[in-house]
């Protein structure tokens, strides 16, 4: 009986394991053939992706990876994932490509292929109105809790800026950081500003105030992703953001989704 | 395939995973100890016929066996400090757990005692038995019997359960995993390691409880 035990407990094991390591490239004629794009969004940050009033996906990395469907020719697929799945949900194969607002860095370079970056957005620290926090310093303090979503750029840097504040990490999206800073959970926040005052208007107003100290240089650029193996599709997606960039889709997409709030009304 | 797999990382972050360890067996064990007090103290309330325990307690049960333990964590957590009541992580925790448990175990209480059968009891009455003596000698000892097993599935459950834990920041065995996940996007070697140390943490309870139920209730029955 024992023994029946432990061998179907190395059976489930070597199952699992072969599982998880079957990756599938995906490269362009998988995805022609398929007729379908598959693309991995963390929908808790407008105006990057997002479920709008409707149900339905919406947002400015939606818009794009629809455009990149559309030259395609096939389906476009969206996939939500946790911040901290993303990464993973590329390497296990079940999307193409990785669009969430994802800084390229080192570290995850030595995973997935980042295209170049289609926009640069600023880090920054937000507080509670009642708190007296001016400066970096002022934060960077003992006792003081910091909350980041798990995996982010924004956990590196408070980790790097802010070496003597605690950090706290948490899952679901920047607006789990700005519930738990509204509960009091935390003293401050840190992430992109824009990624901050989009879900500022979910919450009641003046809850949040922003510091106007950036962290770092200031400059976050966000890339989407693909596998070590897709590289044709890496090309593929350069190329489309050059081609939207040059017939003005480009501008016409970051106007809409993140120099203004009239897609508020629509979504 | 095999070959894919990163062991190097598995022992990088052990020390971290012995902190999981011990951060998810501390919470467990708390709330187990306490979600018994609690699930008891509920039970005695339910079965009493005094209407002013029985109503809440009914109300209490019903309320979190119909609502997710991913809820009430999450009421607990951002709920509550709108209402003026702010509670660190790990004592949310807690207190979920033992809240949510709590009401599981005092229904597998009251199953117990309601399983001993109605001739016993009227049998003590003609002994002149007078109420605690009956339950001293005759509904206790069998009713502990029957409410052993499904006490242990419901401390594997909590266990388990304090897996939710990782979704408000709280650093044990599931948080771990999600972290080298995010820090080394190695998912499969992450969540394998945190399943091997549930699954030692499921092992030695059953261990605890054949113990118990061998050495205590059996004991106690015959």
């Amino acid at each position: 009986m024992r023994q029946k035990t432990f061998f179907s407990l190395v059976l489930a094991l070597t199952a699992v394991l072969c599982f998880s390591a079957m990756t599938f490239a995906g490269t362009l004629t998988d995805i022609v053939k398929r007729g379908e794009l598959r693309v991995a969004v963390q929908s808790g940050a407008a105006p990057y992706a997002f479920v709008d009033k409707h149900g339905e996906h919406a947002g400015s990395m939606i818009d794009f990876t629809k455009g990149m469907a559309d030259a395609m020719g096939v389906k476009l697929v969206v996939l939500d994932f946790d911040w901290d799945g993303l990464i993973p949900a590329l390497l296990s194969g079940k999307a193409d490509i990785l669009a969430a607002d994802m800084t390229p860095t080192l570290k995850r370079a030595l995973k997935i292929t980042f295209t170049d970056p289609w926009i640069e957005v600023q880090p920054c620290i937000f507080t509670r109105p009642d708190t007296d926090f001016q400066t970096l310093e002022d934060v960077n303090k003992k006792g003081i809790t910091v909350g980041v979503l798990l995996g982010s750029t924004g956990e590196t840097m408070a980790k790097q800026f802010l070496p003597n504040a605690e950090i706290k990490s948490y899952k679901g999206g920047g607006r789990m950081v700005v519930q738990a800073l509204i509960a009091g959970h935390v003293d401050a926040g840190v992430n992109d500003d824009l990624a901050v005052l989009t879900v500022l208007p979910d919450f009641p107003p003046n809850s949040v105030r922003l510091l106007d100290k950036r962290l770092g240089q200031g400059k976050d650029p966000l890339a989407f992703a693909v596998n070590h193996e897709s590289v044709n599709l890496w090309q593929w997606i350069n190329l489309y953001f050059k081609t939207i960039r040059a017939d003005g889709t480009y501008d016409k997409n970051i106007a809409y989704w993140m120099e203004g709030t009239d897609w508020k009304k629509d979504h | 395939m095999l070959a894919d797999f990163n062991l190097r990382i598995i022992f990088e972050y052990l020390p971290l995973f012995l902190i999981g360890l011990r951060s998810t067996f501390f919470i467990s064990a708390v709330s187990i100890f306490l979600a018994l007090i609690c699930g008891t103290i509920a039970c005695a309330c339910r079965i009493s016929s005094i209407k002013l325990l029985k109503y809440p307690a009914i109300a209490y049960i019903e309320v979190i066996r119909s609502t997710p333990l991913l809820v009430q964590i999450y009421f607990l957590y951002f709920g509550l400090p709108t209402l003026g009541i702010r509670v660190p992580e790990i004592q949310t925790g807690i207190i979920a757990l033992m809240l949510n448990s709590g009401a599981y175990i005092a229904e597998i209480i009251r199953a117990g005692i309601t399983s001993v059968d109605d001739g016993q009891i009227e049998a003590g009455v003609a002994s002149g038995l007078n109420y605690f003596q009956r339950m001293r000698f005759i509904i206790l000892p069998q009713a502990l019997g029957a409410t052993v097993p499904p006490l242990l599935g419901q401390s594997i459950v909590l266990v388990k359960d304090s897996a939710l834990l990782s979704l408000i920041s709280v650093m044990e065995l599931t948080r771990v995993g999600q972290t080298m996940t995010s820090e080394r996007f190695m998912p499969t070697e992450a969540f394998l390691t945190v399943a091997f140390f549930y699954m030692c943490i499921y092992f030695c309870l059953k261990a605890l409880a054949d113990w118990s139920q061998r050495k205590l209730i059996y004991r106690e029955a015959y």
